[in-house]
C-alpha cells in the first residue's frame, strides 16, 4: 500500500528507501507491487471518453419552471410566521377563553407552511451522511 | 466570461449567465457521473439535477474557491441517490463504452476489458480510480473532493485497485502482471 502511495506522489510514513529495502527481500510484496505498477501504468494511459451532450436546454427549462433566484431565501415570510406564532402564544394565554379546535391547529399549519416555503422535508433521513474516515 | 463574474450575475438572478457555467463544466460533469453510474441517461439526469442544485446554492459558494470541486460534491450526491434508487433495477446492457475511449497507444481489446472490469466495481471504487487515473487528481485533491482524510484515500485506492486487478484476472487479462 505504502509503495503505491509513494509511486502516486503521496508522502507516506515509510520512505522509498525503506520500501525498496523491504521489496529486495520479500518476493510476495515484490510481485504484488510489480502487478500494481503494471495496473497503474495501464490506467494512466487511458483517456476519458469525450462527452458531447448538452444539458443546458433541460437545465434552462427547469430553472424557468421551478426555480427563481439563487439568492438566499427571502426571510420575510419566515419572520411573519414567527410573529404569528408569538401572537398565537399571547392570545392563547388569555384566561377563560376557548377558541376552538381549529385555533389549536394553527401552529401546526404555520410550521407546515414554513417547511413548504423552505422546500424541506423535516422527516427526510439523509442516507448520504458518513462518519469521518469511513 | 470569467466564472466569478458569471456566478455573481447568477446570484443576481441572471439565468443566462448560468449557461456559461453549465456549458463550461457539463462535459466534465457527465464524464464523472457516467463513471459512477455507468449509464448515459442516469448520468444526464444526475448532472441536470446537480446543476439545478448548484444554481440554488450559488449564494453559499465562496467565490475565492473554484466552482467545480464545490459542484462535484452536489453531483456525487445526486449520482449516489440515483444509484441507490436503481440498485434493485437492472442496469442497461449497452455495448457503448461508458468511461474510456480507445487510443492508438493501447490495444482496443485491452481498453474494452479494462472498462468491463471497471464496470464490475462498486460505484465508490470506480469513482476513486477514475478521479485518480483519468483526471490525475492528487491525494490531497481526492481528499477534498471526497471529503475524507488522505490516509483513507491511500487505503481506499489500494483496495480499489486490488479489486480491479482481480476483476481483470478473472477476465483473463494477464498483461499487467508483467509490470
Amino acid at each position: 500500500m505504502a509503495a503505491m502511495a509513494i509511486a502516486d506522489g503521496y508522502q507516506s510514513e515509510w520512505s522509498s528507501a525503506q520500501i525498496e529495502a523491504h521489496l529486495a527481500v520479500c518476493a510476495d510484496c515484490r510481485q504484488e507491487v510489480g502487478e500494481m505498477r503494471g495496473l497503474t501504468s495501464l490506467l494512466d494511459a487511458q483517456v476519458r471518453r469525450t462527452e458531447t451532450e448538452d444539458v443546458w436546454r433541460v437545465v434552462e427549462r427547469q430553472l424557468s419552471k421551478t426555480r427563481t433566484s439563487p439568492r438566499a431565501h427571502d426571510l420575510r415570510p419566515l419572520l411573519l410566521c414567527g410573529v404569528l406564532l408569538i401572537g398565537y402564544r399571547i392570545v392563547e394565554m388569555v384566561p377563560d377563553r376557548d377558541f376552538g379546535f381549529l385555533f389549536k391547529l394553527l401552529p401546526v399549519l404555520l410550521v407546515i407552511a414554513a417547511f413548504s416555503y423552505l422546500r424541506e422535508n423535516p422527516f427526510k433521513i439523509n442516507t448520504e451522511l458518513r462518519l469521518e474516515g469511513e | 466570461m470569467d466564472d466569478q463574474v458569471a456566478i455573481e450575475k447568477c446570484r443576481a438572478g441572471d439565468h443566462d449567465a448560468f449557461r456559461h457555467v453549465v456549458e463550461r463544466y457539463q462535459a466534465e460533469a457527465i464524464g464523472h457521473a457516467r463513471a459512477i453510474l455507468h449509464n448515459r441517461e442516469d448520468a444526464l439526469d444526475a448532472v441536470q439535477e446537480a446543476f439545478l442544485d448548484a444554481f440554488q446554492a450559488l449564494g453559499r459558494l465562496d467565490l475565492t474557491r473554484p466552482f467545480y470541486p464545490w459542484f462535484y460534491i452536489m453531483l456525487r450526491n445526486r449520482c449516489y441517490k440515483l444509484a441507490n434508487r436503481r440498485r434493485k433495477r437492472e442496469t442497461s446492457s449497452s455495448d457503448e463504452m461508458q468511461i474510456l475511449t480507445p487510443t492508438s497507444s493501447i490495444p482496443p481489446e485491452d481498453t474494452m476489458l479494462l472498462e468491463k472490469a471497471m464496470l464490475e466495481l462498486s460505484a465508490d471504487d470506480r469513482e476513486l480510480i477514475t478521479l485518480r487515473h483519468l483526471d490525475g487528481l492528487s491525494y490531497q485533491e481526492l481528499a477534498e473532493r471526497l471529503e475524507v482524510p488522505q490516509g483513507t484515500i491511500m487505503s481506499r485506492l489500494y483496495y480499489s485497485r486490488k479489486k480491479l486487478r482481480e476483476k481483470l484476472e478473472r477476465h483473463s487479462f494477464t498483461r499487467i502482471s508483467r509490470g
